[in-house]
Parts: C-alpha cells; sequence; structure tokens
C-alpha cells in the first residue's frame, strides 16, 4: 500500500485541478459562440487548407538519409576519443580499426545502393505540380 | 571433420561462431551491391539463387556446428561473444536451423512470385536481414541485444509485408503491422527498462543474479517481465499482441506470409525461451513474479482463440493466419509447462522440435497458397474446389501440410505433437494437453475443410491453372518431403532439440 | 478321446454352411437351395441321434472350445463352449427332426408353389436352425444370450419373408421389437449374472446355479449388491425371465405370436415347434438349477404359465383362421411348460416341450397342407369338409389335435397330465399359490378341448363352404411325408414317460424320461433339481389315488371341451355361436385388449419418455457436442468481429489487454502493497 498511496493521490490532484477550473469556469462564463473562437490558432495567420496535407516522399528519404549519418556520427565519435589511447595500451590496430571499417562499409553500401536507386534525386511529383498550378489559375 | 578439430582446437576463432548469421548478412549485403551495380537488375535467377544459396551456407554451417557440437558441453559449453552479448550454443544453433531453412524455401518460391515486380534484389536481401535479425535473436544474451535483433528482424518484416506496392491489402497490412509492432516494441522497451531498474544489468545471467537483490522491487520486476512477454508475444502472435497477425499475413505476399508465420514466430520463441529461462529461473524468481502462470493463461487463451477464429474463416489464407496463432499456443506450452525442478528440457524441447516440425508444414501450406495466388484462382476455400484434379502434386503436398498441422499420423506433425502434449503431461500439466488436444481436434475440422475443397468438391467449370512455376513447386514439394521425413527422422529432432534445451537449465 | 462329441460343433455348423450356401450360390441351385438344407438338417439330425445315443451311454460333455476374451486379474472370461447332457441331447434330437420336417415341407409349401426369393428363405432358415442349436448346446448364459438374439433376428427375417405385403413386415418388426422388449432385461441380467458370480457358466463346480446354491448355504461369497442372496437372485433370475416371456410368448409379452403368423406356414411351425419360442422355455430348464433356489421366481413362473395357459386358450375359442387359432394354442401350451417348471415339475415341462415340439409341429404343418389346399385361404369359415379330400392330412392332423387337446392315449395326454399333476401335489404340499395356477390351468383344459376340435370340425367335417373346398389343391409326398413322420410321433411320444401307468399299476421303470434326465452331469440332474425346489409333496388319498383323480379330472375336461364342441360344430352346416357370448366375444376377438393396451403403453407412455429422452440426447448430449462446435463457431464469428480491421481498435485492445494482464498479475502477486 504505503508509497503508492501517494502516488495515486497525487494523480488524482493532477488530473482533478485542470478538471475542477475547466469546470469552474464553464460554470461561470456566459456563452457566446462565435466562429473566430473555434478557429484553429496559427500564430495569429489566418489559417489556409486543411491541415492533413500529403507531403512529398522525398522530404522521408533525406530526413532517413539523415539519420543514418547522425547515427554514424554518434557511434564514431567515442570510437576516435578512445582511438590513440587504446593502441598506446596495445590494442591491435585490426582490433580497433576493423570494427569501425566493418561499420563504416556497411553503411557505404547502404549509402551507395540508396543513391543509384535515386534516394537524393530531387524528383518532382506530378501530384505537387498539379497543385501549384491549380492555385495559381485561383 | 578437420574443421571441427580446427574450430576445438584454436585456429577458427571464436567469433566464427556466430557465422550463420555474418553469412546471412553478408549475402543480403552481396545483394545490395549487385543492386547497386545494376540497379534495373531483373535476373531473379541470380538474386534468388544467391539468397537461396547463401541461406542454405547458414543451415549448413548450423548443421555442422550443432553436429560437431560448438557451444555444447561436449566442446566445452556456450560461445560467449562481444561482452557477452552474444551466446552460440545448441538452442541457438538449433534456431538457427529453422530460421535458414525457412528462408531457403521462401527464396526459392519467390523466384517466381516476383518475377514480375521491380525491386527484386532489395526483397530478397530483406528477406536475408530479417532472417540475420532472427539468428541474432537466437543468441542473444542480453536485453540490449535481444531488442536490437528483435527490431533488425522485424524492420525488414514490415517492408516486405508492404512489397506489393500497388496492393492496398498489402499496403494496409504492413502500416498496421507497422504500427502494432511500434507500440510493442514500446512496450517491450519499457519492459526492459523496468527490468534494468529492479536489477541493474541487461545481462540475462547478471540479471538471474541480482534477482535475489530485487526485494522491494517485485512490483517493478514483475511489470518489466510481463512487458517483455509483451513483446515477444508480438513476435510469437501471441493473444492479446495477435491482432496484426490475420491481416498481416492475408495482406503481405504469400512467401512472405510463409516466412513471418514460421520462422519470425520461431524467432520469438527463441528469444522468449532464452530470456525467460536463463534471466528469470523459476527457483530464483521473488514471489509474486509468476511468469510461468501467465504464459499458461496465454498458451490456453492463444491456441483456443486462434483455432475458433479459424474455424469461421471463408479464406483459406486467413484460416492458416488464425491457425498459426493457435500453433504459437501449443508451443507457448513450453514456456507454460514449466516447473521448479521439474522436467523442463523435455518441454522445451518438445516445443521445440515442434517449432521445426511446424517450420516446414506451415511454410509448405503458405507456399501452396503462394503457388495458388499465382494462378490467380482465388481466395476462399470454394475457390480450391476441385484443384485436386488440375495440380494433383501440388494438392498432396498440401493436404500432407493440413493433416500434419492437425497433428494426424502419419506425418511430422503428429510426433511433434504428440510429444509436445506428452511432455505437458509428464510435467503435470494435463489441463494444458488437454486444451490443446481439444483445439487440436477442432483444428481437424478447418484443415479438413481445405482438403475436402480440393479432392471432394467439383472444380469450377471455369477453372483454369497457367503454367508450372518451377520454383513455387520446388519450394512445396520439399516442405511436403520434410514434413513427410520428419516422422522418420524425429527421433534424433527430439533428442538433440531436448539435449540442447537441457544446457539452458 | 475323439468320439461323436468332437462333431458337436458340426450340428451347429452344417445348418450354418447351408445359411452360406443358399445365401451365395442359392439361385443357381435347383430349388433355391433347399437341398442344401435339407442334406444339412439331415446330417445334424443324425450326428444328433449319434449323440443322443452316446448320452445315453451315460457320456456327457462340458467342454469350452473357444476363449474371445481372456479375463484378467478378477476380470470375467467370455468363453464358448459345448454342454452336451441329457437336457441338450434330447433338444438337439427334436430341434433338427424338426428342422428338417420343415426343409422338406416347405419343398412342397414354397418351391410348389411357385414362390420367389426362395434362396433367401432357405438361407433364413439354414441361419434359424444353426441359432438355435447354438443356443441348445451353449455352456454359458453369454454365449446362449448372443444365439438367442440371433433365433430372434432370424425369426424377424423370416415373419417378413414376404416383405412386399403390408402385414408381414409389421409383424416381424412387432415380433422384433417386443421379444427385444424382454431381451433388454435379458442382457441386464447376464450383466448381473456374470457381476455376481464372476461366470455364466451352466454347469461345473464354478457354475453360477452351483456358486449361487453354495452361497445360500454359506459355503462361499458372492456380491449381492447389498441385497440378501435370495433376494437378489430372485431379482437376476427375473431378469434373465424377461428375455424367456418375451420369446417364449408368455403374458404380457405373447402379442408378437399370433401376428407372427404373417410369416410362410413352414416358418411358423419352426418357430412355435422347435426354434424360437421353445428357446425361452429351454434357457429356464437349462438354468434351472438356479431358478430352483428362489421360490419367489419359481411361483411367478408358475402364475405367469398358469395364467397365459387359460388366458391364450380363452382367446383361441373364437378365432376364424386356422393359424389363429394354433397360435394362440402355441401360446397356452407354453404356459403349460412354465406352468410345469414353476410347479417344481423339470421332468414333466421337459416333457412337454418335446411332445408339444412334435404335435405343434404336426398341426403346423397339417394346416400349411390345408392352407395349400384352400390356395391360402386360412379362414375356416370356408373350408369343411376336407376330410374325404385330404385322408393324409386329416387323420395325422387329428391325431396332433387329440395330442393337443390331450386325449388319452396321444402325447399331449401324458405330458399335460403330468405337468398338472406335479402342480397339484406340490400345490398340496402347502404352495397354495401354486393351486391357483394349477386350477387356472385345469380351466385351460377345457378350452384347450374345445378350441381344437372347434377347428378340426370346422375344418374338415361338414360340407364344404366354399368352392375351394369342394375342389381343393392336391399335395404332394413332400407334405404328406413330414405329416406322416410326426402324426406317428405325436400318438406316440407319450410311452417315453408314462408316469401315470408307473405309479396306477406299479410296473417299475417306464418313466424312461426321468431316468434319462437324471443321467446329467452333476447339478444338473432332475433328482438334484427335485431337492432343491422349496416344494414338498401332498396327496389326495394315496398317490396311486391323486394320480387318478387328476388324470381323470383333466381328461373329463379335455373330453368335454371336444364334446363341445362336437355338438356345436360336427354338424353339416356349423354356425357362428360366438354371438352367444356378447360381450364377451368382442373381448376375446380382441384379444383382451392387449395390442390395444400396449399400443396406449407404447403411445402414452413410452413415447413421452422417449421423447423427453430425445430431448435429453437432442438437447443435451448433442447440446453439449454441437454446442461445443456452435460455440466454436460463433464465438469464432465473435473473435472476427473483434478482427474490426480498424488499427486503433487493435492497439486499444492490446494495451487493455496488457493491462488485465498487468492488473491481475499485480493484484496476484501482490505488486501494489
Amino acid at each position: 500500500m504505503s508509497e503508492w498511496i501517494a502516488i495515486g493521490a497525487l494523480a488524482l490532484v493532477a488530473v482533478g485541478i485542470p478538471l475542477g477550473m475547466m469546470a469552474a469556469s464553464a460554470i461561470l462564463r456566459p456563452s457566446v459562440p462565435e466562429q473566430g473562437k473555434s478557429a484553429t490558432y496559427e500564430s495569429g495567420e489566418i489559417p489556409t487548407g486543411s491541415a492533413r496535407v500529403q507531403f512529398n516522399i522525398q522530404y522521408y528519404m533525406v530526413a532517413l538519409l539523415f539519420v543514418v549519418f547522425d547515427i554514424e556520427t554518434v557511434l564514431i565519435f567515442p570510437w576516435t576519443v578512445i582511438y590513440r589511447s587504446a593502441l598506446s595500451q596495445g590494442a591491435s590496430l585490426a582490433t580497433v580499426l576493423l570494427p569501425m571499417l566493418v561499420f563504416i562499409g556497411v553503411l557505404v553500401v547502404g549509402l551507395v545502393w540508396a543513391w543509384r536507386n535515386g534516394a537524393v534525386e530531387w524528383v518532382k511529383s506530378p501530384l505537387a505540380k498539379r497543385r501549384k498550378t491549380e492555385r495559381q489559375d485561383a | 571433420m578437420a574443421g571441427a578439430l580446427a574450430l576445438q582446437s584454436g585456429p577458427l576463432p571464436d567469433w566464427t561462431a556466430v557465422s550463420p548469421a555474418l553469412i546471412l548478412a553478408l549475402t543480403g549485403l552481396l545483394l545490395f551491391v549487385i543492386d547497386s551495380i545494376d540497379s534495373d537488375s531483373d535476373n531473379t535467377v541470380l538474386l534468388a539463387g544467391l539468397s537461396t544459396v547463401g541461406s542454405l551456407f547458414a543451415f549448413g554451417v548450423a548443421g555442422w556446428f550443432l553436429v560437431e557440437g560448438t557451444g555444447q558441453a561436449a566442446t566445452g559449453g556456450a560461445i560467449s561473444l562481444y561482452g557477452d552479448a552474444l551466446v552460440v550454443d545448441g538452442m541457438s544453433l538449433f534456431f538457427t536451423l529453422i530460421f535458414t531453412i525457412v528462408a531457403a524455401m521462401v527464396c526459392i518460391a519467390s523466384l517466381d512470385y516476383v518475377a514480375e515486380q521491380r525491386h527484386q534484389a532489395e526483397f530478397f536481401s530483406l528477406v536475408l536481414f530479417a532472417a540475420t535479425g532472427m539468428t541474432l535473436m537466437s543468441m542473444s544474451n542480453s536485453l540490449a541485444t535481444a531488442f536490437i535483433s528483435l527490431e533488425l528482424a522485424s524492420l525488414p518484416s514490415y517492408a516486405l509485408v508492404a512489397y506489393l506496392k500497388d496492393n492496398r491489402g498489402s499496403v494496409e497490412a504492413a502500416l498496421k503491422y507497422f504500427l502494432i509492432g511500434a507500440l510493442s516494441s514500446a512496450v517491450f522497451a519499457f519492459g526492459i527498462s523496468l527490468v534494468y531498474a529492479a536489477t541493474g544489468s541487461l545481462l540475462l545471467s547478471d540479471i538471474a543474479s541480482s534477482l535475489g537483490d530485487a526485494d522491494g522491487m517485485t512490483g517493478i520486476l514483475g511489470m518489466g517481465v510481463l512487458m517483455l512477454l509483451g513483446g515477444f508475444a508480438f513476435k510469437t502472435a501471441s493473444v492479446p499482441f495477435h491482432f496484426w497477425a490475420p491481416e498481416a499475413y492475408e495482406g503481405a505476399p504469400a512467401p512472405i506470409s510463409a516466412f513471418l508465420s514460421s520462422a519470425s514466430k520461431a524467432a520469438g520463441f527463441a528469444i522468449a525461451f532464452r530470456v525467460f529461462v536463463e534471466a528469470f529461473p523459476l527457483g530464483q524468481l521473488p514471489a509474486g513474479v509468476d511468469w510461468v502462470l501467465a504464459f499458461q493463461v496465454l498458451a490456453v487463451v492463444t491456441m483456443t482463440l486462434g483455432n475458433f477464429a479459424a474455424a469461421t474463416q471463408e479464406n483459406v489464407k486467413r484460416m492458416l493466419a488464425y491457425s498459426s496463432i493457435g500453433h504459437a499456443g501449443y508451443a507457448l506450452i513450453g514456456l507454460a509447462a514449466l516447473t521448479a525442478g521439474g522436467p523442463n528440457a523435455n518441454v522445451l524441447g518438445a516445443s521445440m522440435a515442434h517449432l521445426l516440425v511446424y517450420g516446414f508444414m506451415n511454410t509448405g501450406a503458405f507456399l501452396f497458397i503462394a503457388l495458388v495466388e499465382y494462378w490467380g484462382v482465388g481466395t476462399t476455400f470454394e475457390d480450391y474446389n476441385g484443384l485436386g484434379a488440375r495440380a494433383p502434386m501440388a494438392c498432396v503436398a498440401m493436404s500432407v501440410f493440413m493433416f500434419s498441422l492437425a497433428g494426424l499420423p502419419p506425418f511430422g506433425g503428429f510426433f511433434s505433437k504428440y510429444v509436445l502434449f506428452y511432455s505437458a503431461i509428464e510435467a503435470g500439466f494435463w489441463w494444458l494437453a488437454a486444451v490443446g488436444a481439444v483445439n487440436s481436434a477442432l483444428s481437424l475440422f478447418y484443415y479438413s475443410r481445405v482438403v475436402k475443397a480440393m479432392w471432394i468438391e467439383d472444380a469450377a467449370p471455369t477453372l483454369e491453372l497457367g503454367s508450372k512455376p518451377v520454383g513455387l513447386y520446388t519450394a512445396v514439394i520439399f516442405a511436403a518431403v520434410g514434413t513427410l521425413l520428419l516422422l522418420p527422422a524425429f527421433q534424433p529432432v527430439i533428442e538433440t532439440a531436448q539435449t540442447v534445451a537441457t544446457a539452458l537449465f | 478321446m475323439a468320439g461323436i462329441f468332437d462333431f458337436v460343433p458340426a450340428i451347429v455348423l452344417l445348418p450354418f454352411v447351408s445359411f452360406l450356401v443358399a445365401l451365395a450360390v442359392g439361385n443357381r441351385m435347383p430349388k433355391g437351395g433347399a437341398f442344401a438344407g435339407i442334406v444339412a438338417t439331415a446330417g445334424s439330425f443324425l450326428l444328433s441321434l449319434a449323440t443322443f445315443f452316446t448320452v445315453s451311454q451315460g457320456q456327457t460333455y462340458n467342454q469350452t472350445i473357444y476363449t474371445w476374451a481372456q479375463g484378467l486379474d478378477g476380470a470375467v472370461t467370455l468363453e464358448f463352449g459345448l454342454l452336451i447332457d441329457p437336457l441338450s441331447a434330447l433338444m438337439l434330437v427334436i430341434v433338427t427332426l424338426i428342422a428338417l420336417l420343415v426343409h422338406i415341407f416347405s419343398l412342397g409349401y414354397m418351391n410348389d408353389e411357385g414362390e420367389t426369393g426362395l434362396p433367401r428363405y432357405y438361407a433364413g432358415l439354414g441361419l434359424f436352425t444353426a441359432s438355435m442349436l447354438g443356443f441348445v448346446v451353449a455352456d454359458n448364459l453369454l454365449m446362449a444370450f448372443m444365439f438367442f438374439e440371433l433365433v430372434g433376428l432370424c425369426s424377424y427375417l423370416l415373419i417378413g419373408f414376404w416383405f412386399r405385403e403390408p402385414g408381414p413386415p409389421s409383424a416381424a418388426k412387432k415380433a422384433f421389437l417386443v421379444t427385444r422388449f424382454g431381451d433388454y432385461f435379458f442382457l441386464v441380467g447376464v450383466v448381473a449374472v456374470f457381476a455376481t458370480f464372476g461366470t455364466a457358466a451352466f454347469a461345473g463346480s464354478e457354475s453360477f446355479p452351483h456358486l449361487a446354491e453354495q452361497a445360500l448355504a454359506g459355503e462361499t461369497s458372492v456380491n449381492t449388491f447389498g441385497f440378501a442372496a435370495e433376494t437378489w437372485f430372485t431379482i437376476v433370475g427375473l431378469l434373465v425371465l424377461g428375455g424367456v416371456v418375451g420369446k417364449s410368448a408368455q403374458f404380457p409379452l405373447h402379442t408378437w405370436l399370433p401376428d407372427a403368423m404373417e410369416g410362410p406356414t413352414p416358418v411358423s411351425a419352426l418357430i412355435h415347434a422347435a426354434t424360437m419360442v421353445a428357446a425361452g422355455v429351454y434357457l429356464v430348464a437349462r438354468m434351472y438349477g438356479f431358478y430352483a433356489l428362489s421360490p419367489t421366481a419359481l411361483a411367478i413362473i408358475a402364475l405367469i404359465g398358469g395364467f397365459t395357459a387359460l388366458f391364450a386358450a380363452t382367446m383361441g375359442v373364437v378365432k376364424r383362421e386356422i393359424k389363429q387359432v394354433l397360435a394362440y394354442s402355441t401360446i397356452s401350451q407354453y404356459g403349460y411348460m412354465m406352468l410345469g417348471l414353476g410347479g417344481g415339475g423339470y421332468v414333466a415341462a421337459t416333457f412337454h416341450l418335446m411332445t408339444h415340439a412334435f404335435f405343434k409341429a404336426l398341426l403346423f404343418l397339417g394346416a400349411g397342407s390345408v392352407i395349400i389346399a384352400m390356395h391360402h385361404n386360412e379362414n375356416m369359415w370356408d373350408m369343411g369338409g376336407l376330410k374325404e379330400k385330404m385322408p393324409v392330412t386329416y387323420y395325422t392332423f387329428l391325431s396332433g389335435s387329440l395330442a393337443l387337446a390331450g386325449i388319452f392315449p396321444f402325447a399331449g395326454f401324458w405330458s399335460k397330465d403330468e405337468v398338472l399333476y406335479e402342480t397339484l401335489i406340490h400345490g398340496l404340499g402347502g404352495s397354495p399359490i401354486l393351486l391357483v395356477a394349477y386350477a387356472m390351468g385345469l380351466l385351460a383344459v377345457f378350452f384347450t378341448g374345445f378350441y381344437t376340435f372347434r377347428m378340426v370340425f370346422l375344418t374338415f367335417h361338414g360340407k364344404p363352404r366354399s368352392q375351394t373346398a369342394r375342389d381343393p389343391h392336391g399335395v404332394r409326398w413332400n407334405v404328406k411325408g413330414p405329416l406322416a413322420v410326426l402324426g406317428v410321433l405325436a400318438a406316440t411320444t407319450g410311452v417315453v414317460n408314462m408316469v401315470p401307468v408307473e405309479k396306477l399299476l406299479g410296473i417299475k421303470g417306464i418313466d424312461f424320461l426321468h431316468q434319462w434326465l437324471d443321467m446329467s452331469l452333476d447339478g444338473l440332474t432332475a433328482h438334484h433339481y427335485a431337492e432343491l425346489t422349496p416344494y414338498s409333496s401332498a396327496y389326495i388319498g394315496g398317490e396311486a389315488t391323486t394320480v387318478a383323480i387328476g388324470a381323470a379330472v383333466s381328461l373329463g375336461l379335455a373330453i368335454a371341451g371336444a364334446g363341445l364342441a362336437y355338438v356345436l360344430y360336427n354338424v353339416p352346416e356349423p354356425t357362428e355361436h360366438t354371438d352367444k357370448l356378447g360381450g364377451i366375444k368382442t373381448l376375446l376377438y380382441n384379444n383382451y385388449y392387449q395390442d390395444e393396451y400396449q399400443v396406449w403403453l407404447a403411445n402414452s407412455v413410452v413415447r413421452p419418455i422417449s421423447r423427453g429422452a430425445d430431448k435429453f440426447d437432442q438437447g443435451v448430449v448433442d447440446g453439449v457436442v454441437n454446442g461445443v462446435s456452435s460455440v466454436s463457431l460463433f464465438s469464432g464469428s465473435r473473435v472476427r468481429r473483434i478482427q474490426t480491421g480498424v488499427v486503433s481498435n487493435y492497439a486499444a485492445l492490446l494495451t487493455l489487454g496488457l493491462t488485465v494482464l498487468l492488473l491481475g498479475f499485480g493484484l496476484l502477486g501482490g505488486w501494489f502493497q
């Protein structure tokens, strides 16, 4: 029982305070429905169109490739930090260097493959093109 | 023999023990290289042949290791690598056999299936990467590697399910599979963190040794264990993490359904067996963390729900999907019938042997579906009417799969199920065996519907089969022969399985 | 010892082979397989005679020939075996002789009349004979039961021989169902015997009658299921008696027998004289050592017998068809046998079984001859005056009728008189129930004499009352031959046991049948039975006086009945006198509404029960079975509904499932404390 009760009570209070505030204001405030109140808040801009726009898939491609190099960096960075001291403490060059070369090699194969398959070429999608012309017409 | 001696005496360094996984990964990379050089390659024979050879090579190496006793008690016990993150022992090799042979069958069968598709190299390389992930799953000795390898196996699977890009069913199935998979991974990762919080380690052996210190953290540990269980339940398509399975299997290309329902499921069991038996041994568990009971509940619910749902399906592929859930329930007996000091190795070994036999018969059944899809016949039971007269060879093979799945003699599935139930009874869980037997009886109903449709019903007059694809036929017949041969060859299989399982306890 | 007993199985197997032959190649044989049957039964008859003579040398045979279920660790052993003692040897001769004569007669009745389906007929006769013979030689109750059932099956097949007509199939079904009803009790009885004694052998020191005797004497103990030993033995005996009552057509399960007249007449002869109906009485005689231990069972047997004798005889009085009269006479005569057995007259009952076999076979075959002559018109009121046209039939039929009516010195007189005499002296010896049964039996003698001679006079005497009677169809040697043989036997078989003569004239040693039945195995002799029965004897005056009075009374009653028939019906133009009976006539015509009440029972008692059972079967038993599948299909479809295809539902359900698991195991494991 013990400490779990405290956590449960905290959760109850945490949920209860906002609910109570909303309830209190709902009771006290006058109800004046107005269109502007239900509009999406876009930092003061007047919202246009739906939020559900289909993004070009190539945003994701680029993002994914970025993640590949990002993760690569995360792993390479600590390796460079210990590289010299590991060598000086007697680890063989193969033990220290080879795994990283294999790792980078795998990534290179992937990158080459992606490149060859056109992952980094920015192709204009027909859909986006059509939209743009429609907007210009309007 | 020389190699074996060499392995034991030193020239082959320890890291070569993971060579099955390395072979699979290298083959996958090689396919990438080929595709990079000739990105429009549609030389399916080369790609499928290369991946099949790679899988079979891995299979051969794993088999050789297993026969020579690598990682087993005879040659100095399990081989631990990379700071105990990976371990190669009999069980991991046994499961590697399942993954590689299923992958080989799937690759051969896909020769015809993907011939008309684009991105063929990617298909095969993804299969191989998934197989690599599964192999690593069976070798994982730490929750971290378990998670990584599980993801390595899962991510290619998502893509593979979506392989038929222009097929709405395929894409929808992949998205569902991915979303449920993401949720399950989250649960799994949360479970890992809770276990880490309670025990202070991710290595399975360290977790086991610090279980005793987890006093006061029982709740945390218990939640973590249950969430780990959830992650594995996703991979094995067990209730309540099974929702993706019928949709994914139905929507995916049939060879991929075969791959997922056989190899991927087996991988889930491989990691579950190791994690639960190694990290949470029964004798040392703090009171209140009763994962055996949880597996019992899951086993009963899974096999019952799977079979009941399968009985009402009209679509054969979907029926097989549910039956695959049912079989997950049977295999769960391997964990559900464990007791402190019971005949645990027998139970676990029986479950492993069942998974091996299941790998053949279920892969074969899904590949038959692939064959039917290739012919464009249709998906419901009625569409199968009269197939027996048009394609007798394949239909005989399919009948073998169906009866074997139902557990009828004289097929491999009979012995594996029999030994599984028998070992459950031996361990004192006669009611688990009884539920399993009742479910098996029920399963006969829907399996025999397929056989009835193929052989007894008359074909629609318009039924026309196209050519007979060599690759699919080869794979289906190979699976059928395997299913049949596993009856006389079941003795060595079960002995090996139970021996390697003994090493876990 | 390689003797005649080694050939005993052949007695049973020969007719069985003829069954197979007739069934397989009867179509291609002359006479539809009749000769196969004749040769087989003749062979059996000769072997039976040889067996009979061997037994008369004082040898008996009790041998297990095949064990088909070896009981381990105290479980019962099930066997086939042979028991040849004077009783079964006698019965073998009777059955094979009558079967042989029936086969020959069938040549005239079936072949000469151009019936179709003869192979089936002769196959049925062969199997029928074989079953009965197997029953006769059975050495244990279970084997007896199995052949008993086979006999029932064959009667079903043969009664329904003319299955294209409406009557026979229904009669066959009725015979089968009614006797099966009795057989249920028999089967329970068999199981009870096994459960009680662990054996069902008839003879030997390990036989169940012997064990029962020892149990009552306190020398051994058997499982009596909490009852007193005597009570339990009575219950078991009465259970087995259920089969007897059904097969031997005793009240209240006699209703199938008159309907069974729908079958071919030779079959009726076989059923009534030697096989099916005789089987019941023979069974009681076979295990008499068991019944003799229970006064209650004996009294019930005697009462059933006496009542049936009288009851059936009254119904026979008004029947119009010749075979119907004979049918009721059969029921009545078997009533006498039961009376004899119940009254402690084991020898007397066996005696009556034997004489009745001869004269009833004779009467049926004679009736068959008349029916051939009358072109299958069985109504006696269309007959008359056949005496001159068919003298052989007439005189043999008369011989049989005199025997049936019990007129001195024909066979029936001796046997019936002994049955009544035994019942009388044992009744006088302190068993008033037997006196009641005796009175009924005695009264039945009068009716027997009346209906028998009414039948004779209506059929043969007076003037022909129809065109066919004026110009009857002739019959050939194959009809006359069997009639002649049986006519002589019906007249003379009484000499084998002339007890009254012995008693009155003091000639010792002419009670051959008594001596014969005393030669049996230990524990199966007539003397042993006499010791076992709970009766003592008392006499009116002296023994001789009682014999004389008894014989005189029964003979007087028989002659009185015959005389009344003579007065009423032996006139050139007899008229129906039955109207004088008034309301009783209707009652008798309708057989005391026996069929009606049984149909009513079946309809309003059994039907609802069956319906209830059906409900139970459909609802509960099938319900469970179907329920499992429909529950699985239904819940399967529920599962399908859960599988909505909406992935967010899956995620929700998945999370819910995990939460339930977490909460459940958390509460169970006490994580929240």
